[in-house]
């Protein structure tokens, strides 16, 4: 017999983990309310007849939200066989609340406590059996997060689904109500097994059940007077009724069934929360936090690892487990020294016509330079010092330990035994191994991104940051709900942007829609890590500044949005119920973490494999003094496109047709923006060896300026195809859609202008009619920011008049 | 043309193998759109959206 057991419970109160623990399924959970959007199905693990279906949360059956809307219509209209109900244990008052509505429905209803554990670890103890009683169904205690009690919980909801049973509630209102209730019933014919719960919708005045039932009118007017009635010998209306006598009935179960050890106490979470959520430290902790999270994952522990990535994997290679490094390290700078002394002087005989044998009086000027292409030391050579060094030979680093040569070493070496064509070679390598490595370069960066926003989001920090947000955001007339797809789209853009479909206000959700990829996605951290470590040498505050410009982007754009006649109105409410803190498993942050992180990985040997081999070809190809055929990087087909783009970009300090091509490419993906650079620049001036070298090469044609500029543009600009499509279809509407873009690119192209024309002035002191536009933007700025709100001068004058 | 065959031997492979690459990626990427597969950068079991992602591109 093939079984329906419906997950209902509130939010955050674990639904989606039992879920996972039920059917062995991998769906996504989050310690933060509002996870699951949509139902999921699973089969039970050890019994496959039986579908399991993962409900959003709900607080009641009075729904407000779209996911709210889904979970009552599934538990309502489609009456699955069993509803498995997930109550918070630490948190049972308010979690029995849906539960005695639950028992209404005429289906059977398995309770399963879950943080059974956390409940005794906080030393509180539930009388179960009596919990059973009141509620008049089976309870079961679980903990889905360690697998306790899960097997029980899914037996249990079987049986009561075999049995067919449905729960029959054992809570009675006043007298006064049921007498109500039963003239309502009376009334209506209501649908078979959901009498009671119809009848107490239609008293408190349910709009969609009334709309479902399709009642004669003569009948409603007659419900409504008895309703009236009832409402006048009670002195309330008739939701606060029921609400009312629900909460009496649900604390006269908690006096009887739980026993709490620190009554009146704070619990841990509390003590977290009045210092991180305090109204004077929230917001530093929140800067401190974030900053902590960009700067440990691109500047410190994530660059360590990217420069192994960058230099070794894909540079000439590296010593296992680095044994032999730094003495190779050592010999390679000895000999790189003596040869540059060597060439200097060869340089300076042979610029005067000796042999270098012979010159005795000469001296020469050798410069040592970094790998990065930094000039590191200069060195005088005479005669002396050159026939002191003699014969020198260039040190072999298998001499020195276990060397395992980087790929673009391997892979030259094989294509040069297999005779390869050159073009072929210089495809592979310049084009394919720069690309593609240059964004895999990155891949370690974000992967300790990602392991630290997990636990962020996990451990339940992440929901205080949209209560946080809420405070600054409602000032500027935004709502914190808004915060919550920015806070998915810190992964990727695209389920941010349709997380927004939960806000219930058009107008703020389209503006979230707008706004939601300025937040940095994770395809946009090769760009950060690029700009940060190679053109600003992994300056400290670089990387989580970029975090910073995304949320100063949304706030400004929020109140610059919200004035126009196009957003004007309240924001919308913001009620969010802030999750216990808990410490995350390793394995929840591991699977997190690998699922976003491999998908770059393929990403970049798919998608952007693709699109190097397409950049290298249109750069290496052209029209020549022979006609079509390969031709130098900056005759090709490539540049010409993009020199004819470039003088776009000039105001802002970048208009060159590799960095024109670059940003254009990002909309393939962004993480494409490196990927294009590390082929364009990888061949240019000196033929790079190493992935830092491709940056050293790049650095002849950004300014650092220019360079901060061009990330924040690639930061705040149009997102990929994928995210406008994702924007398109949340829009529904191709004109929101081209505003959007549209915005987003004026935006970008402002800020960059301003940043590179009043950075310019500052440190160069270089004035222009770039300075004169960016003065302009920033007075045109202002001027939006702070101008009165549109219609607010009508609705003055409505308040002064009345 | 045999001679030439002999000589470009490993290019001619290598070029194959790499267009083979790229059109089976092409080809995939058009299959998984139609398919209603998202193109997104994150993975499906990661993702808060992944039900709501899916029944939009089923639509």
């Amino acid at each position: 017999m093939s079984v329906k057991i419906a997950l209902a419970g509130n939010p955050n109160s674990g639904k989606t983990t039992l879920f996972n623990a039920l059917t062995g399924s991998n769906q996504f959970v989050g310690n933060w309310p509002g996870v699951t959007v949509e139902k999921k199905e699973g089969r039970l693990k050890k019994n496959t007849d039986a579908v399991v279906v993962d409900l959003p949360g709900i607080y009641s059956l009075s729904p407000y939200s779209l996911e709210e809307v889904v979970a009552r219509n599934f538990l309502v209209n489609e009456k699955p066989d069993v509803i498995l109900n997930i109550v918070d244990g630490t948190n049972l008052e308010r979690n029995l609340y849906l539960t005695t509505q639950l028992t209404e429905l005429g289906i059977p209803v398995v309770v399963a406590v879950n943080l059974i554990d956390a409940v005794e670890k906080n030393g509180d103890k539930i009388d179960i059996s009596a919990l059973s009683r009141h509620l008049g169904c089976k309870v079961v205690e679980v903990s889905a997060l360690k697998g306790v009690g899960v097997e029980e919980a899914a037996n249990a909801a079987v049986n009561a689904a075999k049995s067919g049973k449905g729960t029959k509630p054992v809570h009675r209102f006043s007298e006064r109500v049921e007498k109500t209730l039963s003239r309502i019933q009376e009334l209506v014919p209501l649908p078979e097994g959901q009498e009671r719960f119809f009848a107490i919708k239609l008293f408190e005045r349910d709009e969609k059940a009334v709309a479902s039932l399709s009642i004669d009118p003569d009948i409603l007017s007659k419900i409504e007077t008895y309703i009236k009635e009832c409402e006048q010998e009670l002195d309330d209306d008739a939701e606060s009724i029921i609400i009312n006598e629900r909460y009496t009935y649900i604390t006269s179960i908690i006096d009887s069934c739980y026993i709490k050890k620190n009554k009146g106490k704070l619990t841990t979470t509390d003590k977290i929360d009045r210092i991180v959520t305090n109204r004077i430290l929230a917001l530093p902790i929140f800067a401190i936090v974030m900053f902590l999270v960009y700067f440990i994952s691109v500047t410190t522990v994530g660059s360590y690892v990217t420069d192994w990535a960058n230099d070794g994997v894909f540079g000439d290679g590296w010593f296992l487990f680095g044994k032999g490094s730094d003495a190779y390290e050592e010999a390679v700078g000895e000999y790189e020294r003596s040869a540059a002394i060597l060439e200097a002087f060869e340089a300076a005989a042979e610029e005067a016509g000796i042999e270098p044998d012979e010159a005795i009086d000469l001296v020469a000027t050798a410069e040592i330079y970094d790998d990065e292409g930094n000039l590191e030391e200069t060195i005088l050579v005479d005669y002396e010092m050159y026939s002191q060094i003699g014969e020198i030979e260039e040190p072999d680093p298998s001499d020195y330990g276990t060397w395992i040569p980087g790929v673009p070493v391997l892979v030259g070496d094989f294509l040069e035994r297999a005779n390869t064509a050159k073009w072929l070679q210089d495809l592979i390598l310049d084009g394919i191994v720069a690309g593609v490595g240059s964004v895999l370069g990155f891949v370690p960066q974000m992967f300790v991104l990602f392991l630290i926003l997990s636990f962020l989001e996990a451990c339940g920090y992440m929901a205080r940051i949209a209560f946080i947000l809420d405070r600054i955001f409602k000032k500027f007339g935004l709502s914190g709900k808004s915060f919550i797809p920015m806070l998915i789209g810190s992964g990727c853009g695209v389920p941010g942007i349709m997380a927004s479909r939960t806000i219930e206000n058009d107008s703020d959700r389209k503006m979230t829609i707008i706004t939601t990829t300025f937040i940095p996605c994770g395809a946009k951290l090769p760009i950060i890590a690029l700009i940060s470590g190679a053109m600003f040498g992994g300056a400290w505050w670089v990387a989580p500044s970029a975090y910073f410009v995304g949320i100063a982007a949304i706030i400004c754009s929020g109140i610059i949005l919200k004035k126009t006649k196009l957003f004007a109105g309240d924001p919308s409410p913001f009620v969010m119920e802030l999750p216990a803190y808990r410490m995350p498993t390793l394995t929840n942050l591991w699977r997190s973490t690998w699922e976003r992180g491999s998908s770059f990985i393929k990403k970049a040997g798919t998608v952007i494999l693709v699109a190097t081999i397409l950049i290298w070809t249109l750069s290496n190809f052209g029209f020549g003094e022979n006609g079509f055929g390969m031709v130098d990087m900056n005759n090709s087909l490539l540049a010409a496109f993009g020199s004819f783009l470039a003088p776009i970009f000039k105001p802002l300090g970048w208009g060159h047709w590799q960095g024109a091509v670059a940003s254009l490419t990002g909309l393939i993906a962004k993480e494409n923006v490196v990927g294009t650079l590390g082929v364009l620049f990888s061949g240019a001036n000196e033929v790079a060896e190493n992935g830092w070298q491709v940056w050293a090469n790049m650095r002849e044609v950004f300014t650092p300026l220019a360079a901060y500029s061009y990330l924040v543009f690639n930061l705040l600009c149009a997102p990929c195809f994928a995210a406008i499509g994702a924007i398109r279809r949340e829009m529904n509407n191709a004109k929101w859609t081209l505003f959007a873009i549209t915005y987003q690119c004026t935006f970008a192209y402002a800020v960059s202008l301003v940043i590179f024309n009043i950075g310019s002035l500052i440190s160069a002191g270089s004035f222009g009619p770039g300075t004169i536009a960016a003065f302009v933007i920033v007075a045109v700025l202002i001027y939006l920011l702070v101008r009165p709100r549109a219609g607010s001068k009508v609705k003055r004058k409505a308040i002064a008049s009345a | 043309m045999k001679e030439f065959l002999m000589n470009n031997l490993s290019t001619i492979i290598i070029s194959a193998i790499l267009l083979f690459i790229v059109v089976s990626v092409i080809y995939r990427r058009i299959a998984g759109k139609k398919a209603g597969k998202s193109s997104c950068g994150c993975g499906c079991s990661s993702c808060e959206a992944y039900s709501i992602c899916h029944t939009v591109n089923k639509k």
